[in-house]
């Protein structure tokens, strides 16, 4: 009923799906400050997409919508430019180590299981790691309540956090932290290199090296994330354009979907508290880790639908929970209005 | 003003390695470098076919410049929207 012809492509396909995968991508996208490469490519090779396609296709619609995203974060105050802007010079460089890196191994015929592996334990372990941050946070607050009490009973000012403190240091304002530039390089170049190697955006791996590494607040993590996720979707965009890989009939349709999913995602964040968020994306990286074993193991057709199914999922959940924070809010909001009418 | 033409500034020059970058792998393998046929095509896929066919620096332009446009405008239209059924955003706090 929705078919349509992508001329570019050379095929019929449904308007609507194309909609819909945008819109589940762009909710995932606007709340975790990711690109959702890693859920759209396999999605629309499921619906018959060529792969080229589907990849130059992807890209094209992550550079739109992370606009879309990136400047209602900007509104919220989630963005932090000055570190953003400092990614994008590490990030560039770690991609074209890590583009060579993979020339390397494919030129010894070893590039595809190596990469997944890499690819199962980064999504395993960051996915691991976030869940025990997030069951332990009481137990560490406590912890640190525990010390800076111990040290105002003694007198003594309380423990400084741990950190390497090597010139030139950098102030972040709008992130509230003052850290060395190795650092910030270091850890950019860290994660471009990491995203060159998997040939993925590298939002799934940056946002929590921004939490982890750098120490942003969660939401201005997700925010700066998909700022930087803006330059690499401009570039992926541009580059897989002259390499004819792009049907734009098809992007445009999928970025009327994604624009309006990215907005109940960004709005989402303001609901849900930070590690409310890192939880959700815990969830969501272990599922995919999942995928990416499922297809190690030759199960291709297992492995697309689970990412499909988890992404619809999280999706769900992030719809459910931002309805809920919203009429929270409004009944806050009314409740207000009474006590403010009554004498 | 002066602020937002040094952003602008600042972003085309951090763009610019990276449009270097994505030129350099501009051999089209052959099996992607088919042509589309225009016969039958509506005015919108003739365009971008025709382009397509034609030129790839310039689709791939009008692709990248057109994305851009595109979300940026659905940013300020559901910006509006959003405002009118009461769920426009404000700068937030911060907590984790």
């Amino acid at each position: 009923m929705f078919d349509i012809y992508l001329p570019i492509a050379g095929m019929q396909f449904n308007a609507l799906i194309l909609v819909a995968i945008g819109f589940s991508v762009g909710v995932l996208g606007g709340f975790f400050g990711v690109g959702g490469a890693w859920v759209v490519t396999p999605a629309l090779n499921a619906f018959g997409f060529p792969m080229a396609y589907a990849i130059g296709t992807d890209l094209a619609h992550i550079f739109g919508k992370s606009i879309v995203a990136t400047a209602k974060h900007r509104k919220m105050g989630n963005v932090d430019m000055k570190l953003g802007l400092i990614s994008i010079v590490g990030s560039v460089i770690g991609v074209e180590i890590g583009a060579r890196n993979v020339m390397y191994l494919t030129k010894l015929g070893i590039a595809g299981p190596v990469v997944r592996y890499i690819y199962m334990f980064m999504l395993f372990g960051l996915g691991i790691y976030m869940l025990y941050d997030y069951m332990t946070k009481d137990k560490r607050a406590a912890a640190q309540a525990a010390k800076v009490a111990a040290a105002a009973r003694a007198g003594l000012a309380p423990p400084a956090k741990k950190s390497w403190n090597l010139p030139p240091m950098i102030h972040f304002p709008a992130s509230g932290i003052t850290i060395s530039l190795w650092t910030v390089s270091g850890v950019f170049l860290f994660t471009g290199y990491l995203s060159g190697l998997l040939g993925v955006g590298g939002g799934f791996i940056r946002m929590p090296a921004l939490i982890y590494l750098i120490g942003c607040p969660t939401a201005i993590a997700v925010g700066t994330d998909l700022f930087s996720v803006l330059f690499s979707g401009a570039y992926g965009c541009f580059t897989y354009g002259i390499k004819a890989r792009v049907e734009i009939i098809a992007a445009i349709l999928m970025l009327v979907g994604a624009a309006i999913g990215a907005q109940v995602g960004v709005t989402a964040v303001k609901y849900i508290r930070g590690y409310g968020i890192r939880l959700l994306f815990a969830i969501m990286v272990i599922l995919a880790g999942i995928s990416v074993s499922l297809k190690q193991f030759q199960l291709n057709t297992a492995s697309q639908w689970m990412v499909m199914c988890a992404a619809l999922g999280m999706c769900a959940v992030i719809m459910i929970k931002l309805y809920q924070g919203f009429k929270k809010e409004q009944a806050e909001k009314a409740g207000y209005a009474v006590k403010e009418v009554k004498p | 003003m002066k602020k937002f033409s040094a952003i602008i500034l600042n972003l085309v020059l951090l763009a610019l390695p990276a449009l270097l970058w994505a030129s350099e792998g501009l051999e089209v393998p052959e099996e992607l470098g088919k042509k589309v046929d225009l016969a039958n095509l509506g005015s919108i896929n003739y365009f971008f076919a025709h382009w397509y066919n034609d030129n790839l620096w310039v689709y791939a332009t009008i692709v990248t410049v057109l994305m851009g446009l595109l979300g940026f405008t659905i940013a300020l239209v559901t910006d509006v929207i959003l405002k009118m059924i009461g769920m426009e955003t404000h700068k937030m706090e911060h907590h984790e």
